[in-house]
């Protein structure tokens, strides 16, 4: 189990190591120049001939790659032209806001997506697993920043449920920063009626963003109850006289997790693609926001950051998945 | 039941769920806008409208400007006077002027700031050092008074203009930056980034990059305390999310908005809706190192085939004015004139007087977004319609310009925005071009256009010496009149901003740049 889990680790180092040779090379080939995108349009030549030195872009392609690489191996991801901040700080900065809405979302969908899929595959055809699907598909097909303001629409503006935007009300301050997860700081700040609204604030983009994975998880965990439903253990079980629901959620249900936790590594990935449209719509001042504005400027050492910190989550995200099979499924040996 | 029951509790549940009230306190304004790509607060590189605008609340420069470009209002300098030659001018401080820290605004302060900015060397640091090159042009005289000299003799609204220009010359306190200093960074430029060393109206208390910039009034500020007490930026990039936060109460004031929710504003009583041309101009250019755009005539056709129209009350849905000269309404010395409208007879007519009866095929660059590309594939259709076969070619900014700036594009529609607010932050842009090579003093929209003309440009380099305010005018307008006739431009319009807010704010005074907003004056009834 140990040896797997370096050998797996050394492999994501590999893996990264080629997203963030791939990422930087591919940058730099857009014929476009991030000063040109970071200057106003009328900057004059002298003045972007300035930051290109500053940022040293004026260096052969194959020295700044050096340069870039040395710096990684010292844990410096470089400057963000934009922000002017080291990428490394402005990951660590924005990312507590994305991590707490992905929790969130990924909850949501989790739940909603197990009980949709688990209620479809025993009531199958019934009317709950049709509008279940329909739900879900739903869900899916649409994309995040529409969903979103649709929600705002609906529960904020015509219903006045949830607030429209931003982690906390507009006109206040944010705590003192300890963690640099708001949620968390205001814990620690004791401002417990703050926590509740900002839990009131992460429930519409929260849903937003769990709605999407929720489809994936509805069909995996129904077509997989389906096959297991008929299997002969369930049938010994009912005829051992064990009440429904103990043969569903006990027997059934941990064997057909088993692909849905896959899925559900999988939606890692789909969470930060989401996260990206779903912080724009909602303010939400998280790694997603900061992503857009990145690639629109062009911003290379931004964008190599942060194509590195999303490989990294994916990579770790299936390393997980994988880990958790031995623990479902003890006949799967790691070797 | 007990399934039934937990239902119903939880219906009751989200009912109950709006206990917390979004109502913003009247001591607190909440303004949205789309804060943007670029951050910085460091006085010395600001170099857009957002972070300007954040700067312009918390720094003082030696001017300010009150609701007009047209009359400099003193600021931190009570008065100035120049010298008869126009090469010294020297600015008399407000005696007890006050920055954030409680230490007195003094020459020495204005003396450093200016020296600091210098040294930074920042890109926005070309607008002064263009007439301000070094340091040693400033120099203090005795505690309040400073005497800047400059290269050549310039006019006052041109030296108030630069000396207005937010971030390069605010005044900064150098009790402060020594204090933040470190031995790599000896101008506190990091600290800066995220702090303040300011007298302005309001102190900045908080920059949560990507959401919000709090500020909180200055008590001791020497025009009196601004008139609401906390005053917050909230960074909201989505527009429609915008429109529905002010709908909803959660900001008072929302500065980017689409026409389509302006209109919707307007409409309703509870709102009110703010509109002024702003310092951009929306135009196509013409590549006149190119043919067929090197003949006269031709770019004279281009400028009647396009249905400008259209574009202003079809595509900005009348959030603009039409403008056709280079010099936006609102800046001194503008030239309202626009004799160029849709005439396709007149078009033809001059193509074929140019060589090409039957028009030429041509390529049009724009960004893949609204409005460029919308009023690119507009001029397409017009420029068809007389005969001229036009390929829209869709490409993102910073790939757009690069090209324009290599001079490679045949066709562009761009904009482009003001720098400080004078007729001369335009001329050298749009006129200044006598060669077409690298080795061009000035390599901006003439030149990427690769439009030279010599006599054009020594008048341009009159304007900056005119000491006389009114022959400087005069002679913006005369060369806007060439440019109209002759040059590269075929310019369309100045975009309205459009700004909205609840009707219970007062005092809020748009200018032609959301740079220059004060909010100082704004409160809630």
């Amino acid at each position: 189990m140990i040896s797997y889990i370096i050998r797996r680790l050394v492999w994501m180092i590999f893996v990264i190591f080629g997203v963030m040779t791939i990422t930087f090379f591919l940058a730099r080939v857009i014929p476009a120049d991030p000063v040109a995108a970071v200057l106003p349009s009328n900057a004059p030549p002298e003045a972007i001939a300035k930051l290109r030195a500053e940022m040293g872009l004026d260096k052969p392609i194959w020295v700044q790659y050096g340069i870039y690489i040395n710096g990684v191996l010292h844990g410096n991801l470089g400057t963000s032209i934009r922000t002017r901040q080291p990428v490394l700080n402005d990951l660590l900065r924005y990312f507590p806001a994305t991590a707490e809405l992905a929790v969130a979302a990924s909850i949501i969908g989790i739940i909603i997506g197990i009980t949709l899929g688990l209620l479809s595959a025993v009531k199958q055809g019934s009317i709950l697993d049709h509008s279940g699907r329909v739900f879900s598909i739903w869900g899916l097909s649409m994309p995040a920043f529409f969903t979103g303001l649709m929600l705002v629409i609906l529960f904020s503006h015509i219903l006045h449920w949830f607030p429209q935007m931003g982690e906390m009300p507009s006109y206040l301050r944010r705590p003192p920063r300890v963690t640099g997860f708001l949620i968390m700081d205001t814990m620690i700040a004791g401002n417990w009626s703050l926590v509740l609204n900002e839990l009131w604030h992460l429930a519409l983009p929260a849903f937003t963003l769990g709605w999407l994975s929720t489809a994936s998880i509805v069909r995996i965990m129904r077509s997989s109850m389906l096959e297991v439903l008929p299997e002969e253990y369930i049938k010994t079980a009912r005829m051992k006289g064990l009440r429904e629901s103990t043969v569903i959620l006990k027997h059934a249900l941990k064997n057909a997790m088993l692909p849905t936790i896959t899925i559900m590594g999988l939606q890692v990935a789909s969470l930060l693609n989401g996260a990206v449209l779903t912080e724009t719509v909602f303010s939400w001042p998280g790694i997603g926001r900061y992503a857009t504005a990145s690639f629109l400027s062009i911003d290379f050492s931004a964008v190599v950051g942060v194509t590195i910190f999303m490989a990294l989550l994916y990579s770790s995200a299936n390393l997980i998945v994988d880990l958790l099979y031995g623990y479902l499924n003890p006949k799967i040996r790691y070797t | 039941m007990s399934q039934k029951l937990l239902l119903i509790g939880a219906l009751f549940a989200m009912c109950a769920l709006p206990v917390f009230s979004q109502a913003i306190p009247k001591d607190t304004l909440v303004v949205g806008l789309d804060i943007g790509i670029i951050v910085d607060l460091e006085p010395a590189r600001v170099y857009e409208d957002a972070s300007n605008l954040v700067i312009w609340q918390i720094y003082d420069n030696l001017i300010t400007f009150n609701g007009t470009f047209n009359v400099l209002s003193p600021g931190l300098a009570e008065s100035w006077d120049a010298s008869a030659d126009g090469l010294t001018w020297t600015f008399h401080l407000r005696k007890g002027a006050k920055f954030h820290s409680g230490n007195e605004v003094t020459a020495d302060a204005v003396v450093f700031s200016f020296t600091r900015a210098l040294a930074l060397n920042f890109a926005p640091i070309w607008m002064l050092k263009q007439y301000v090159p070094s340091s040693e042009n400033i120099k203090k005289i005795d505690k309040y008074t400073v005497a800047i000299t400059t290269t050549v003799p310039l006019s006052e609204g041109l030296m108030g203009a630069i000396m207005g220009v937010q971030g390069i010359c605010s005044i900064i306190d150098p009790a402060v930056v020594a204090a933040h200093k470190t031995a790599s960074d000896p101008w506190a430029n990091k600290w800066l980034q995220f702090h303040d060393a300011g007298s302005g109206p309001y102190k900045l208390i908080e920059w949560a990059p990507n959401d919000r910039v709090i500020m909180q009034r200055f008590n001791d500020y020497w025009g009196g305390p601004a008139k609401t007490k906390n005053l917050i930026f909230l960074d909201i990039p989505e527009v429609e999310q915008q429109a529905l936060s002010l709908e909803s109460g959660s900001i008072d004031i929302a500065l980017n908005l689409l026409p389509s929710a302006i209109e919707k504003f307007k409409t309703e009583k509870s709102f009110k809706v703010y509109e002024i041309p702003g310092w951009h101009i929306r135009y196509l250019a013409m590549n006149a190192g190119m043919k067929p755009f090197d003949n006269p005539l031709v770019r004279e056709a281009v400028k009647y085939a396009i249905d400008y129209n259209a574009i202003v009350n079809g595509i900005v849905k009348g959030a603009a004015v039409i403008g056709e000269t280079f010099i936006p309404v609102g800046i001194p010395g503008h030239l309202d004139a626009t004799p160029y409208h849709k005439d396709i007879q007149k078009a033809k007519d001059l193509l074929a007087q140019a060589g090409y009866p039957n028009g030429f095929t041509t390529q049009i660059l724009c960004t893949p977004t609204f409005p460029g590309r919308d009023i690119a594939i507009e001029v397409q259709q017009d420029l068809a319609a007389v005969g001229i076969k036009a390929d829209v070619v869709q490409l993102v900014a910073a790939q757009m310009y690069t090209l324009y700036r290599a001079q490679k594009q045949e066709m562009i529609v761009a904009d482009w925005g003001v720098d400080y607010a004078s007729g001369d932050s335009l001329v050298k842009p749009f006129a200044h071009c006598c060669s077409t090579g690298p080795d061009a003093p000035v390599r901006q929209l003439a030149w990427r256009n690769m439009y030279s003309n010599c006599k054009l440009t020594a008048l341009v380099d009159k304007t900056e010496t005119e000491l006389n305010e009114a022959k400087r005018l005069d002679m913006y307008k005369q060369i806007q009149q060439t440019i109209l006739n002759d040059g590269p431009f075929a310019i369309m319009y100045y975009p309205l901003n459009q700004y909205a807010a609840k009707a219970s704010v007062k005092g809020f005074v748009p200018m032609n740049s959301l740079s220059f907003v004060k909010f100082d004056g704004v409160y809630k009834e």
